[in-house]
C-alpha cells in the first residue's frame, strides 16, 4: 500500500510539475503571439499576464464546486487545457486576418486556459490531501508549480521558440499536457470511474493535436518564415503577386514576391522623399495620379496637401489595395487613406489605362515594382512616358522611383535618360532608407513654367523632407554611371541592367 | 508561417476532418480535368471552292460588268496593285478574291484573348534604298519620322520587344536562334566562318554596281559566279564549302524551312545565301535586324493596303476563266454567295494569283507551271493556361526548338503592353519539307485533325512536357499551298520567266511566286511594278 500510494503521489506531482511547465508556456505564447501580431510588446506581454493570472483566480475561486469524481474531473481538466492551450496559437494565427474580433478572442483563450489551469493546483490539493500531510502537500505543490515555471521560462526564448516555432510550441505542449492524462488514465485505472471513456477522449485528442503538428511544420510554410528570418503575420497570393506581412519587435514590413516593399519604421522617409518634392514644385496639384503604390502610403502624404481635389491610383492588383483598404494595421499605416472621398481606385494595368484615359493630371507619382522582368520592364519604357505625356496638363510633375543609385547605378540612370527624352526638365535626388538603402528617383516636367528649386507650397509635420530639393540631387562619385541606353521596348535594355547588377549581389 | 493557400487547406482540414478531404481532393481533381476538355477547330483556304476550278462546274454567266481594270487576288500583290492604281490616281478598278476576307497569306484570325497570324507574321526591317516600302511604313505610321541623320524612327510599338528570340537546345533556353550554349569548338568556328561569309555576300556588289542579293530580288547583280549558285542546293553549298557542323547545317536548314517551306537539300544555294544576305540591315544607326511584327501578323499590313480597294472588292468570288477576246479580257466569274455566274469586261486584268491557280484560268499554262513547287504548311493557334518549361530563359516573341520537326512557335500577345495575360496564346509552325510536296499535300487534307494535334503536341512537348494538359484550344490552319518553294533552277530558269510574261499587253502576272521567294516585300514590289508597267510601260519602281 505504502509502495503503491508513493507512486501515486510522485505522479500527481509530477502532474504538477507539467502543468506549471504547459501553464506557463501557453501564458508566453499568448503573450508572445499578442505583441508578434499586435505590436507593443510591453502592453501586450503585461495584458496577457494580468488577465492570465487574474482568470486563474477565477479557477481556483471555482475549484471549491468541484467536488465529486475529483480525479476524473482533473483528468478532464488536463486534457482540455491540453487541447485548448495546444491549439491556442493556431487558432490565433488562422483568426490573425479579421482583425477586429481577434483582441477579444485572444483574450477569451487566455481567459479560459487561465481559469482550467487555475483549476488544477486546487483540484489537485483535495485529490491529495487525504493521502499526505497537508504541510509536505502544499510545501511540495507549489516547490514543483515554481520548478515548473523556472523551466519553462528559460526553455522558452531559448530552445523552444527557435527549435519549434511559436505554433510548434504550443501544440507540442499541449500534447505534453494530454500524454499526462492519458498516463494518469492507464496508471490509475483502479481509481478512475469510466476510465474507457476518459482514455478515448484522452488518445483523440492526443490524436488531433499530433496531426495539426504535423501540418504546422510541413504545410504551414514553415520554410517561408525562415526565409523571412521574421514572423509572417499576413500572407496571401493574389492573381498577380504574392504579398507577405510580417512583424519583428515594433517593425512591420511588407513584402511582395519576397521583395520588401516597405518596412513601417522608416517607410516614412522614402514616402516623403516620393510625394513631397513633386507635389511642392507643382504649378497646380489639383489632380494627382499615382500609378503602382495599392499600399496607399504615397496617397496618405498626398492627401496632406487641402487643395488636391483629386487623386486616382491605378494599382493591377485588387487583393493589395482591398488589403490596404480593410486590414486594420494596414489602415492605421496609411492613416485610412484609400477610403478617403477624394481618392478614386482603378485596378487595371496601368500602360492600358494610361492609353485610353482621357484625364489630364498635375501631378504623377509611380511607384511601381521594380523593373526585375521584361513585363516590368515595359512601365519604364520610352513609349510608356510617351504615352503618359499624353495625359500630362501642361506643366505637370512627375515623379518615378528609380531602384537604388548605389547597388544599380546603370538602372537607375537609364531610366533617368529615357525621361530625358520626353521631358524638357529633368532631374534626379535620392534619400537614404535604412531598410532600402540608399534609394533614388527621377523627376521630371512637361513644361517650364516651374523649376526644381520653386516650392509653390509645403505642409508642416514632415520627419524626413524639409522641401530644399538641393540638399537632395547631389550624386557622388559611386553613384554615377556613364553611357547608357534609352530603355525602348524593342531593346528593354533597363531589364538587362537591372539584372546584371542586382545579379552580382 | 501562414499562406493563404495553406490557409484555407487547413482550414478545410478542421472544419471537414481528413477523410472528407482527401474525398474533396479527387473530386476537385475530375472538375479541373473536365474544364480541360480541348476544343480543336480546323481551318484553312477555302480549298473546297479553288478545287472546283478543275472540273468547273459552274453556272451561265447571267450578267456582265464592264470595268477598266480588275485585280485577280486579294492577298500582298493585289492589294498593293489597288494600292498603286490609288496613288496613280486610277480608281476604276475591281478586286475579286475567293476566300471572305482579304489579304491571302497575311490573313489573321482572333480569340478571346489575342489576334493571331494565318500565315506571315512579321517584317524585318527594311533596306534602306527602298524607297517604295519605306514610304508605305511612313504612310501608315510604321516609321514615324527620320533623324538628324537620315535613318527612319520605326514605332517602339512596332517593332519586335525584347525578348525577341530564344532556342531550345541541349534541353536549355538559350538567347537567339543561332546554338551557342554547348558547342563543341569546332561548331563555333564554322559558325564564325559561316556569318563571315554571309557578311560578304551581303555587302558585296557585282560588275554591274547592284547588290549580289537585294530585295526586292529583281534588284539583284547578275554577276555569273554568283548566279551560278542557283544551279545548286544549298546543302552542295555548305558542303563544298568545306562545312561539317552538325549544328551549322541543322540551323541553315531551319531558316530554309522558316522562309522557303523546304529545307537545306531541296532549295536553290541562291535563294539559300539570299535569305542571310539580302537584308542590309542599314536602316538603323546600330545595324540592328529587328523585325516588324504584330499579333495578327501581316494582316495587320494587308489591313493598311486594304483601304485602297474598299468599296472596290468582290469577296467570295472565284475568278475561273481569263481570256482575251476583241481587244478586251473577258473574266468569268462564279459568285459563292449568290451562286451565279458573272462576266467582267475589263481592258487590262492584273492576275495577282499564284500561278498554280492561274494555270486552272488561262490556256496554254499548265507546262510552264509545272515548275512552280509550292511547300504545304500546317499552322495551330493554342490557348493555354500557362506555358511551364525549365524557365532558363523567358518566354520570347519567337521560340523554336532545336531538333524538332516544326517550326517553333510565336507567342502572339508578345506584343501586348499589358503586365499579365490569363492566358497565353501561340502559333506554331509547320511546312511540309519533303521532295513530293503534292503528297504533302495530300496528306494535309486527309488525315484528321487529331491526327495534327498530336503531331503539333509530340513537337512542343520537348520543350514543354505538360503541353497537352495546358492547352484549352488549338486552332488548326492548313495551307495547301503556302509559298513558293525556290528548288534550284526555278529563280532564274526559264518558266517562271515565262509566267511573268504579260499576255498581248492585256493579261498581266503579279505575285510573289514569280519573284521566287515568298516574302512581304516581293509581293508588295510585284503590286507596284505591274502598276507601272501598265500604266507607263516602265518595268520598274
Amino acid at each position: 500500500m505504502g509502495k503503491k500510494f508513493l507512486k501515486f503521489e510522485y505522479l500527481l506531482l509530477f502532474a504538477v510539475f507539467t502543468i506549471a511547465t504547459c501553464g506557463l508556456v501557453y501564458e508566453l505564447v499568448a503573450g508572445t503571439l499578442a505583441s508578434y501580431l499586435l505590436g507593443d510588446s510591453v502592453k501586450q506581454f503585461s495584458f496577457i499576464i494580468g488577465v492570465y493570472l487574474f482568470s486563474m483566480g477565477v479557477g481556483s475561486y471555482f475549484s471549491k464546486f468541484l467536488t465529486k469524481n475529483m480525479l476524473n474531473t482533473f483528468v478532464e481538466i488536463e486534457i482540455l487545457v491540453g487541447l485548448i492551450g495546444g491549439l491556442s496559437s493556431v487558432v490565433l494565427f488562422m483568426l490573425f486576418e479579421s482583425v477586429y474580433s481577434f483582441q477579444f478572442i485572444l483574450y477569451l483563450l487566455v481567459f479560459v486556459t487561465g481559469c482550467l489551469v487555475g483549476l488544477e493546483i486546487p483540484l489537485l490539493m483535495n485529490i491529495l490531501k487525504d493521502k499526505v500531510e497537508f504541510r509536505d502537500l502544499v510545501s511540495n505543490v507549489f516547490t514543483f508549480d515554481y520548478i515548473g515555471a523556472l523551466l519553462a521560462s528559460i526553455l522558452f526564448p531559448l530552445v523552444l521558440v527557435p527549435q519549434l516555432g511559436i505554433m510548434g510550441t504550443s501544440l507540442f505542449f499541449g500534447m505534453i499536457n494530454i500524454s499526462i492524462a492519458i498516463a494518469l488514465c492507464f496508471l490509475l485505472k483502479s481509481e478512475l470511474k469510466k476510465v474507457y471513456l476518459l482514455r478515448a477522449k484522452a488518445i483523440a485528442s492526443f490524436v488531433l493535436l499530433f496531426v495539426v503538428y504535423l501540418f504546422s511544420n510541413t504545410i504551414l510554410s514553415y520554410s517561408e518564415g525562415k526565409m523571412y528570418g521574421e514572423n509572417i503575420i499576413y500572407s496571401n497570393s493574389t492573381q498577380y503577386q504574392r504579398i507577405v506581412l510580417t512583424h519583428n519587435k515594433s517593425d512591420y514590413r511588407l513584402y511582395l514576391n519576397n521583395n520588401l516593399q516597405f518596412s513601417s519604421t522608416d517607410e516614412y522617409r522614402y514616402h516623403e522623399a516620393l510625394v513631397h518634392p513633386a507635389m511642392s514644385m507643382a504649378k497646380q496639384v489639383d489632380n494627382v495620379l499615382v500609378l503602382g503604390g495599392g499600399d496607399g502610403l504615397a496617397v496618405r502624404e498626398i492627401l496632406k496637401y487641402e487643395e488636391v481635389k483629386n487623386v486616382t491610383i491605378v494599382d493591377l492588383d485588387e487583393g493589395m489595395t482591398k488589403l490596404f483598404k480593410t486590414n486594420k494595421i494596414l489602415t492605421d499605416f496609411n492613416h485610412n487613406s484609400l477610403n478617403n472621398s477624394k481618392v478614386k481606385v482603378y485596378n487595371q494595368d496601368a500602360f492600358i489605362w494610361a492609353k485610353n484615359s482621357k484625364s489630364k493630371f498635375d501631378v504623377v507619382i509611380i511607384d511601381f515594382p521594380d523593373p526585375s522582368n521584361y513585363s516590368l520592364g515595359k512601365l519604364y519604357s520610352l513609349n510608356f512616358y510617351s504615352t503618359l505625356k499624353g495625359i500630362l496638363a501642361s506643366d505637370a510633375v512627375v515623379v518615378v522611383q528609380t531602384t537604388s543609385p548605389y547597388f544599380a547605378p546603370k538602372s537607375f540612370w537609364c531610366i533617368n535618360k529615357t525621361l530625358m527624352d520626353i521631358f524638357p526638365q529633368v532631374d534626379a535626388y535620392h534619400a537614404y532608407v535604412p531598410s532600402f538603402g540608399e534609394w533614388g528617383f527621377s523627376i521630371a516636367m512637361n513644361g517650364f513654367e516651374t523649376n526644381f528649386n520653386k516650392v509653390n507650397r509645403q505642409v508642416e509635420g514632415l520627419r524626413f523632407y524639409n522641401f530644399q530639393f538641393d540638399k537632395f540631387n547631389y550624386f557622388s562619385k559611386d553613384m554615377i554611371s556613364k553611357d547608357i541606353e534609352i530603355n525602348r521596348l524593342d531593346n528593354q535594355i533597363l531589364v538587362r541592367y537591372f539584372d546584371e547588377e542586382w545579379g552580382k549581389l | 508561417m501562414k499562406s493563404g493557400e495553406n490557409y484555407s487547406y487547413s482550414r478545410r482540414f478542421f472544419l471537414k476532418g481528413i477523410a472528407t478531404s482527401l474525398l474533396v481532393i479527387p473530386f476537385l481533381q475530375s472538375c479541373q480535368e473536365k474544364v480541360i476538355t480541348l476544343l480543336i477547330r480546323l481551318s484553312g483556304t477555302n480549298h473546297i471552292l479553288g478545287h472546283r476550278l478543275r472540273v468547273k462546274n459552274f453556272p451561265k454567266p447571267s450578267s456582265q460588268i464592264h470595268i477598266p481594270y480588275l485585280i485577280v487576288g486579294g492577298g500582298i500583290s493585289g492589294l498593293s496593285a489597288a494600292r498603286q492604281f490609288s496613288k496613280k490616281g486610277i480608281n476604276d478598278f475591281l478586286l475579286i478574291e475567293l476566300e471572305s476576307h482579304l489579304g491571302g497569306n497575311s490573313s489573321n484570325g482572333e480569340n478571346k484573348y489575342s489576334k493571331f497570324p494565318l500565315g506571315a507574321h512579321y517584317l524585318p526591317l527594311p533596306n534602306k534604298q527602298d524607297a517604295a516600302l519605306l514610304q508605305f511604313l511612313e504612310e501608315e505610321k510604321i516609321i514615324i519620322g527620320y533623324d538628324s541623320k537620315g535613318f527612319p524612327k520605326f514605332d517602339e510599338e512596332q517593332l519586335t520587344f525584347a525578348p525577341d528570340e530564344r532556342l531550345f537546345y541541349k534541353n536549355n533556353w538559350q538567347e537567339g536562334l543561332i546554338p551557342k550554349i554547348g558547342n563543341a569548338a569546332e561548331d563555333d568556328i564554322q559558325f564564325k566562318k559561316f556569318f563571315l561569309k554571309m557578311d560578304t555576300f551581303r555587302t558585296g556588289k557585282g560588275a554591274d554596281g547592284k547588290y549580289f542579293f537585294d530585295i526586292p530580288l529583281s534588284l539583284s547583280s547578275s554577276e555569273a559566279t554568283i548566279r551560278a549558285f542557283d544551279t545548286i542546293t544549298m546543302q552542295q553549298w555548305f558542303e563544298e564549302e568545306g562545312f561539317n557542323s552538325k549544328p551549322l547545317f541543322d540551323y541553315i536548314d531551319y531558316c530554309c524551312r522558316d522562309d522557303f517551306g523546304l529545307g537545306i537539300s531541296y532549295v536553290s544555294a541562291w535563294a539559300g545565301i539570299h535569305y542571310f544576305a539580302a537584308r542590309k540591315q542599314d536602316s538603323t544607326q546600330d545595324n540592328k535586324d529587328n523585325v516588324l511584327t504584330w499579333p495578327e501578323g501581316n494582316a495587320r499590313l494587308a489591313h493598311h493596303l486594304q483601304k485602297y480597294a474598299e468599296n472596290k472588292t468582290l469577296k467570295n468570288h472565284l475568278v475561273y476563266e481569263v481570256k482575251s477576246i476583241d481587244g478586251k479580257v473577258v473574266a468569268t466569274v462564279f459568285d459563292a454567295d449568290k451562286k451565279l455566274t458573272i462576266e467582267i469586261i475589263a481592258d487590262r486584268v492584273i492576275m495577282a494569283t499564284p500561278q498554280f491557280v492561274n494555270q486552272y484560268l488561262i490556256r496554254n499554262r499548265k507546262i510552264m507551271t509545272q515548275n512552280f513547287h509550292y511547300a504545304p504548311w500546317l499552322l495551330a493557334t493554342l490557348v493555354v493556361s500557362d506555358l511551364a518549361d525549365n524557365g532558363n530563359y523567358p518566354l520570347c516573341w519567337d521560340n523554336v526548338i532545336y531538333g524538332a520537326n516544326g517550326l517553333g512557335y510565336i507567342y502572339d500577345q508578345h506584343q501586348s503592353l499589358q503586365q499579365v495575360q490569363s492566358k497565353k496564346v501561340i502559333t506554331y509552325y509547320y511546312s511540309f519539307s519533303s521532295s513530293d510536296v503534292k503528297k504533302s499535300r495530300k496528306d494535309l487534307y486527309q488525315k484528321k485533325s487529331t491526327y495534327w494535334k498530336q503531331l503539333v503536341f509530340d513537337d512542343l512537348k520537348i520543350a514543354h512536357p505538360n503541353i497537352e494538359s495546358v492547352t484549352e484550344e488549338i486552332n488548326i490552319h492548313l495551307l495547301g499551298h503556302g509559298m513558293i518553294s525556290p528548288v534550284p533552277g526555278f529563280i532564274f530558269g526559264k518558266h517562271k520567266k515565262e509566267a511573268s510574261q504579260n499576255i498581248e499587253g492585256k493579261i498581266f502576272f503579279a505575285h510573289s511566286d514569280l519573284s521566287g521567294i515568298s516574302i512581304f516585300e516581293e509581293a508588295f514590289h510585284q503590286g507596284i511594278n505591274i502598276v507601272n508597267q501598265i500604266i507607263d510601260g516602265s518595268t520598274l519602281d
